[in-house]
């Protein structure tokens, strides 16, 4: 642990570590190491949270979007405290011989502190990268932030109240902040089958006669998740000129918070996705197929989001509906 | 996938075969079990594949559904190297390959395959999309099109795409007969011929490279780069293709096709969008714009080399006429490098120089772009300084993009030594590439082209290395004339030598 914080020594910290990794024989191949950086991933956390569990995210994540990772936790209790330690995560790619390395930094503050820890953290970012934000803390406030990322990532279903989280973000939105949820992210899988049944051309012409669209989920009240899906696909039957009903609707066998079911009928077409002892099925007419749906942890989730750093129109569209409807 | 699916999300969606059939003519070939079946599998897998789409199988010999589905697993397991072979995603994708057995000469095959498509159109519904997938001899292609021909396959309402593997003739002529007998079933926007060095990502990357970044552009001309060099280099033998490699050689197997491929993306001009037309079109003309090289300049400007044997890391390895299936005799080139110059304002008096060879120290692919040294030498009493300015960009086995230049070196002189930048594919995008087949398929069941090589294409490639070809024909080679695990022939070294350049060792 450093006494004195500043970005200045951290800085230069993160220089010694290089030099000291890339020193001949330091390394474990002797060959030096390789050092990658394609943004920088800052996490907001707090004294809750299991850092191992969160390391070990961040730590897989590293290999497939390697970033300069800070690590800005919050910790509670009276008093002054903010410290900072430096330290390198490395893999070896498979079958190569030259480690390759990411930096990695933990700044610890306690409330009093904690402005001057993001400030430390918006200076250390690395340069004309993009900046992503994994906000993992209860706070509501993006802050400084907010401003400073090009996007800032939440979760969702970590509330009680999936709208009321969803109405806190919209609001963000408007503030000019670039969001993603990882709730709306669990969906892309969903999203993209029940998109590849309508590649069917025979199929999609039956589309606007779709009247009735059910959404069923675990637990008594929607999730965030429940939110956006109904929210997507009336935007997307919109767009099909479809005049169609939402139920959302509770689903008593399901687990709670998950979306379980979704349902789209007409007068010539039916078709259904739901989730079946870890698969998702879809039936279309008499036709049923079945598929794999891997639990969405957080890993996989971030993986997908880190790799889209532009504006996401599809998920703002369905975040704007779903707080409307 | 469809223009109008409201449900689309390019931003997260993969892209994805729509639903379709795939004819495979060679399915117990060994393209079929070590490239093809692995990259469905591996569409299947990533969920890139429709609840509708079919594989029929077309062989000789004679085997049930469940049993070409048997053997089918049995390559995917064996054959596909990054993918975990899970049996619920096998389960499922194997309900969807059928077999035909049949005789492509007899035209009761193609009968019984229209048969087949009419049956997986109703069950499966194809909506009458076929891709037929030439994974035969060569010798085959025009039977298996004409055949394909007499049943009324070519056309339907559905769309009907061929694809085709090289080589795509011998000759000039060849090619273009080849061309004429395909398009006499199919047209040419029909026709898909497939180069698998241009689905590799780093391929790809370089019309990202070029395209993409503003700060490039400026310095890709006859201005600023003093010569290219393009290292296709195999540290294996013929491997057991003995006899077919004695009758192609590596001009013809490698220069014609694939590297001349890859220099048409180095010295295309920029395409006016990233649209299939637009893209080939530009590769096109650089192919056309390549300089013929006269009878008399061969000698000069094309270096033929054939290995002999050797002691290469401890063990002996066989000269190429004494590999299995080949002549003893034989004349065929295991090693090609050639001199092109390329006529426009761009690069004229640009040399473009193409290696690629059998039995060389290494395994690598790569493009080297040399920038001419700084008009003015102001730092004196260091050799080193003379060092170039050299753009590398890896193709395999460690895709990158290296760029050399000189440093100061740390003291009190003024003393430069070159140092080098590297990015690393591989490491700045930790994601799994697809593999050229998995890409290439893609493409051509999406029914984009843009990775494809069209017939104006292949013949004029065949037109920049023909008259190597006949010159090499008709004179005889002092064969071998290069040990297996070097770097060719001396007088390849001497065609460079002669304009003041060198070979770079990769």
């Amino acid at each position: 642990m450093s006494a004195a914080v500043s970005a200045d020594s951290i800085l230069r910290e993160m220089t010694d570590l290089w030099v000291t990794l890339g020193a001949p024989g330091k390394a474990e191949t002797g060959m030096g190491v390789l050092r990658a950086c394609s943004m920088t991933l800052i996490v907001v956390t707090e004294e809750g949270e299991d850092p191992v569990v969160l390391g070990e995210t961040i730590a897989a994540l590293m290999p497939v979007h390697p970033a300069r990772a800070i690590i800005l936790r919050l910790e509670g209790g009276p008093g002054r405290q903010l410290a900072a330690k430096v330290v390198a995560q490395c893999w070896m790619p498979f079958g190569q011989r030259r480690q390759i390395c990411a930096e990695q930094i933990e700044i610890t503050a306690s409330e009093t502190l904690w402005e001057d820890a993001v400030s430390t953290a918006a200076a250390i970012a690395a340069p004309d990268l993009p900046i992503i934000v994994w906000w993992r803390s209860q706070r509501a406030d993006f802050g400084v932030l907010g401003g400073l990322a090009t996007k800032v990532v939440v979760d969702s279903a970590r509330g009680r109240d999936g709208k009321r989280a969803l109405e806190q973000l919209a609001e963000a939105m408007k503030g000019g902040v670039r969001l993603a949820d990882l709730a709306w992210t669990r969906l892309t899988l969903w999203r993209q089958m029940l998109a590849q049944v309508f590649e069917n051309r025979h199929l999609l012409e039956q589309l606007p006669s779709i009247s009735k669209v059910t959404v069923a989920f675990g637990g008594e009240r929607p999730p965030a998740s429940a939110w956006y899906m109904g929210a997507w696909l009336a935007n997307a039957l919109a767009d099909a000129s479809s005049r169609v009903s939402l139920e959302m609707k509770p689903d008593a066998s399901g687990v709670v918070g998950q979306l379980m079911r979704v349902e789209l009928e007409g007068a010539s077409l039916r078709t259904e996705l739901s989730r079946r002892d870890g698969r998702l099925v879809i039936a279309v007419g008499t036709l049923t197929q079945c598929t794999s749906l891997p639990t969405a942890n957080d890993y996989q989730a971030m993986h997908e989001e880190l790799g889209i750093v532009r504006q996401d129109a599809v998920f703002e569209r369905a975040l704007t509906t779903a707080v409307r409807g | 996938m469809s223009a109008g699916n409201p449900f689309e999300d390019p931003l997260r969606f993969e892209r994805r075969v729509p639903e379709c059939a795939l004819v495979i003519f060679g399915a117990n070939g060994d393209l079929t079990k070590r490239k093809l079946l692995p990259a469905l599998y591996r569409l299947a897998y990533d969920r890139r594949l429709s609840a509708g789409f079919a594989v029929v199988g077309i062989s000789r010999t004679p085997l049930s559904d469940e049993q070409f589905r048997a053997k089918m697993q049995e390559a995917v397991r064996r054959f596909s190297e990054d993918t975990e072979f899970a049996p619920d995603v096998w389960e499922t994708f194997a309900r969807s390959l059928f077999y035909v057995a049949g005789d492509v000469a007899d035209l009761g095959l193609y009968r019984g395959l229209g048969q087949k498509l009419t049956e997986i159109e109703q069950t499966r519904q194809t909506g009458g999309n076929v891709l037929f997938y030439l994974s035969t001899q060569p010798s085959q292609y025009a039977p298996v099109a004409q055949g394909l021909g007499s049943a009324a396959l070519g056309q339907n309402r559905g769309w009907r795409r061929l694809v085709v593997e090289k080589p795509f003739g011998h000759d000039l002529a060849s090619a273009r007969t080849l061309s004429e007998q395909l398009h006499t079933v199919f047209s040419e926007s029909q026709v898909y011929r497939i180069d698998h060095y241009l689905g590799k990502e780093t391929v790809q990357n370089i019309l990202a490279f070029r395209f993409g970044n503003g700060i490039f552009e400026p310095l890709w001309n006859r201005r600023y780069v003093n010569h290219v060099q393009i290292t296709a280099a195999e540290s294996i033998g013929v491997e057991g293709r003995g006899s077919y490699y004695q009758e192609a050689g590596a001009l013809a197997d490698m220069i014609q096709n694939h590297l001349l491929q890859v220099m048409a993306t180095i010295a295309m001009e920029p395409s006016a969008s990233f649209r299939a037309d637009s893209v080939r079109d530009e590769k096109s003309k650089l192919l056309r714009s390549i300089r013929p090289i006269k009878p008399d300049e061969v000698r000069e400007n094309a270096v033929a080399g054939q290995y002999g044997p050797s002691r290469v890391g401890g063990a002996d390895v066989a000269g190429f006429r004494q590999e299995p299936g080949v002549d003893p005799q034989s004349e065929t080139n295991s090693y090609a490098a050639v001199t092109f110059f390329v006529d426009n304002w761009r690069w004229a008096g640009v040399p473009f120089y193409l290696r690629s060879g059998k039995r060389l120290p290494k395994r690598v692919t790569e493009i080297a772009i040399q920038f001419n040294a700084a008009p003015l030498a102001i730092f004196d009493g260091d050799t080193d300084s003379s060092g170039p300015n050299l753009l590398i960009l890896r193709i395999q086995p460690e895709e990158g993009i290296s760029l050399r230049f000189l440093s100061k070196r740390p003291g009190t002189g003024m003393t430069l030594r070159p140092v080098s930048m590297d990015f690393n594919y591989g490491s700045s995008f930790g994601e799994r590439s697809p593999s050229a087949y998995e890409t290439l398929l893609l493409d051509a069941l999406i029914g984009d082209a843009t990775l494809y090589t069209r017939q104006d294409m292949v013949e004029a490639s065949w037109a920049a290395v023909e008259p190597i070809q006949n010159v090499w024909r008709e004179t005889g080679h002092a064969f071998p004339n290069y040990a297996a695990g070097t770097w060719g022939p001396a007088e390849s070294d001497a065609m460079l030598v002669r304009r003041g350049h060198r070979w770079r060792k990769p």
